[in-house]
């Protein structure tokens, strides 16, 4: 029964039209499929791109494994972003690409022209959703997932998200993530990356902030052989803000790229970045970030800290912020950043108080990290990813 | 049990700072060691208890039959030896009252046997640590706070004796624990620690001081003078006074001569 798929590369613009959708989505697959074919191959030096190869991946049109790992929050729209095209047409195209073009990357690009998978989650204006939404992203048929989900939060909507991609299969995760923000709405956004540890996964996600809004950020990477995520905040609206913390975790084999991009564009925005990482055995972990204040940002704040441990001498941690200024009138920016190993002071203070060395690395890792873990919203997810931190380290 | 130390001679890199000290300090005793700042003072309480940056070049330390130096420092820590640090470090994420459990607990752990078994019930470790708190005038807020992460001085050195008093070792090393006290926190701080003399009367501790100032709260009973890295004077309580009248400069003309 089983039948062999089609490897993505020998993919025509033909497959990957779908019959039943509109033709604005019809044409706009179409356009994103020209460019994986005509579009240059990323400039991404520190990702090895033959582990995302489109000649390795293979097509599936099955849908997969979304499920909610929640109920859905009264007043909120969630249900697989295909069937939103149907059902809610308008405001999908009226979102869909507007934050992660398929210009990004051939892998943006890609996922727009073949994504199957994913979500469609929206807040209608001034509702608070009362409890976290959970979505929760496994492999389905094929080697390749390709999901995307959509996020709409209209004025002065709030609503805690939780996006977790886990289990085993593939090897290859192929995601993309918009977040739109109306004005004076507030989105706290816990994204995971649990996958097994043979899963090679490329993202995309892009927050558009609008004015008054915010956007509270937490990113978890423990998962996945490789990952190369490309993650932006856009500061669109005046008074827009971000506050954004990563834990990462490498550990043996592991190459975990995150390349978070912050815009400041409107006026008076205000971010926070505060990205951790661990990296073990083998492990290489990589913050590329860029941090742009445009210019017609004015009275901006932008302070960003990102702090690598090492935990053994093979492992490595690359950092390469950048800031690049188009205005004269910014507030503050700041940039603090350490690397290394587990502080001496710190380990003998804990060993001098009969706790082994062992023991007192444990628990000075697991307190690097406690800022960022404790956000997650959901308690048995917190309790269980810090539960599997805590088992590598 | 008495702390002996023989001959001990230690480095930073290529400097040698303890260059022989020998000195006993006997159980239910208070042992002060004074001298000028570059002595040796702190150099002699972390090599004691392990310190990675101290090298010992020769010499030993001995306590309860072992020759500590050849312990690893948690393994010192549990055969009842205590350091009260100058600077406590902070410990961003972990809760004192997260860390003091895990140091109780690593105490009462014996080899062989489940961590379960021997782990101090959680219901008494609240109540032991809420106690010693509220003796220590420590606000039940701190129990949750991250350790020393935004403590001011006063704070830090009466977290150190609440761990010293949780812990109940046999033998406390303090270093310098008057540094960046002012009058009324000292108070605090040293009937914490006469408190836990009172208890413990076998105690023995080694106060380590370049101020007679501490001496008026915690009563020596012998007094070591320190200088350029060895013991050079030993006496009772009236040492402090004459060494608070008269400066160091004194024994120094008596030990080395006059340099001029």
């Amino acid at each position: 029964m089983l039948t062999k798929l089609p490897v993505i590369a020998a993919l025509t613009a033909q497959d990957i039209v779908v019959a039943s959708e509109p033709t604005w989505l019809q044409q706009w697959r179409q356009a994103a499929w020209q460019h994986v074919n005509e579009g240059a191959a990323p400039l991404w030096r520190r990702t090895d791109l033959t582990a995302f190869a489109l000649t390795d991946m293979e097509f599936s049109a099955t849908t997969s494994t979304s499920q909610l790992g929640s109920a859905i929050p009264d007043g909120v729209v969630v249900m697989p972003l295909s069937q939103a095209v149907r059902e809610h047409g308008d405001l999908v195209k009226a979102h869909l690409g507007s934050a992660v073009s398929f210009n990004a990357s051939k892998y943006a690009a890609l996922n727009a022209a073949t994504w199957r998978d994913g979500w469609f989650v929206y807040v209608p204006k001034n509702h608070e959703a009362s409890v976290p939404l959970h979505l929760l992203q496994g492999f389905g048929a094929g080697n390749t997932l390709v999901a995307r989900n959509l996020v709409v939060l209209e004025r002065g909507a709030q609503l805690s998200l939780i996006e977790q991609y886990a289990g085993d299969g593939g090897p290859f995760a192929v995601v993309a993530s918009e977040l739109i923000l109306g004005d004076g709405a507030t989105l706290k956004y816990t994204s995971m990356q649990t996958w097994g540890a043979n899963v090679h996964h490329m993202g995309h996600q892009v927050a558009k902030v609008g004015n008054d809004a915010t956007i509270v950020w937490t990113s978890v990477n423990t998962g996945a052989a490789h990952q190369h995520v490309d993650a932006e905040t856009n500061l669109v609206g005046n008074g827009s803000r971000v506050d954004w913390t990563a834990a990462t975790v490498a550990g043996n084999g592991q190459r975990l790229l995150t390349a978070p991009w912050l815009r400041h564009v409107g006026r008076a925005t205000e971010a926070h970045m505060d990205f951790k990482t661990v990296v073990k055995g083998s492990g290489y972990a990589t913050f590329d970030g860029m941090i742009k204040i445009e210019g017609g940002s004015t009275d901006t704040v932008t302070r960003l800290e990102e702090h690598a441990l090492h935990l053994s001498p093979q492992a490595r941690s690359d950092s390469i912020p950048g800031l690049k200024i188009d205005t004269n009138n910014v507030q503050k920016a700041g940039h603090a950043s350490t690397s290394g190993e587990v502080d001496d002071e710190q380990l003998f203070y804990m060993q001098a108080r009969g706790i082994p060395k062992s023991d007192a690395v444990h628990m000075i890792v697991m307190g690097f990290f406690e800022s960022v873990l404790d956000r997650i919203p959901l308690d048995t997810l917190r309790e269980q990813v810090t539960a599997d931190i805590s088992a590598r380290i | 049990m008495e702390l002996v130390i023989k001959d001990l001679h230690a480095n930073i890199g290529d400097k040698e700072i303890l260059k022989g000290v020998n000195l006993t300090v006997t159980p239910g005793t208070i042992h002060a060691i004074m001298g000028p700042n570059g002595s040796g003072k702190s150099t002699l309480s972390n090599t004691i208890m392990g310190h990675p940056a101290y090298t010992v070049t020769s010499g030993e330390v001995w306590y309860k039959g072992q020759n500590v130096l050849e312990l690893p420092v948690d393994e010192r820590a549990k055969l009842g030896l205590f350091l009260a640090f100058q600077y406590p470090v902070s410990i961003p994420g972990v809760t004192v009252a997260n860390f003091l459990r895990a140091a109780v607990n690593a105490h009462r752990s014996v080899a062989g046997k489940d961590t379960r078994e021997t782990a101090i019930p959680m219901a008494q470790y609240r109540k032991d640590i809420r106690e010693k708190m509220a003796t220590l005038g420590v606000d039940d807020s701190f129990a949750r706070r991250y350790l020393n992460d935004g403590f001011s001085g006063g704070e830090k050195k009466r977290i150190e004796i609440l761990q010293m008093s949780m812990l109940k070792p046999s033998m406390a090393i303090m270093d310098e624990t008057d540094s960046g006290l002012d009058i009324d926190a000292l108070k605090v701080v040293s009937q914490g620690v006469n408190t836990l003399l009172t208890q413990n009367p076998e105690m023995g501790v080694l106060v380590i001081t370049h101020y007679q100032r501490l001496l008026n709260y915690i009563k020596p009973n012998r007094v070591s003078v320190m200088m350029e890295g060895r013991i050079v004077r030993e006496g009772g309580p009236e040492l402090a006074l004459e060494l608070e009248e008269r400066g160091y400069d004194f024994i120094r003309e008596e030990v080395f001569g006059n340099a001029n």
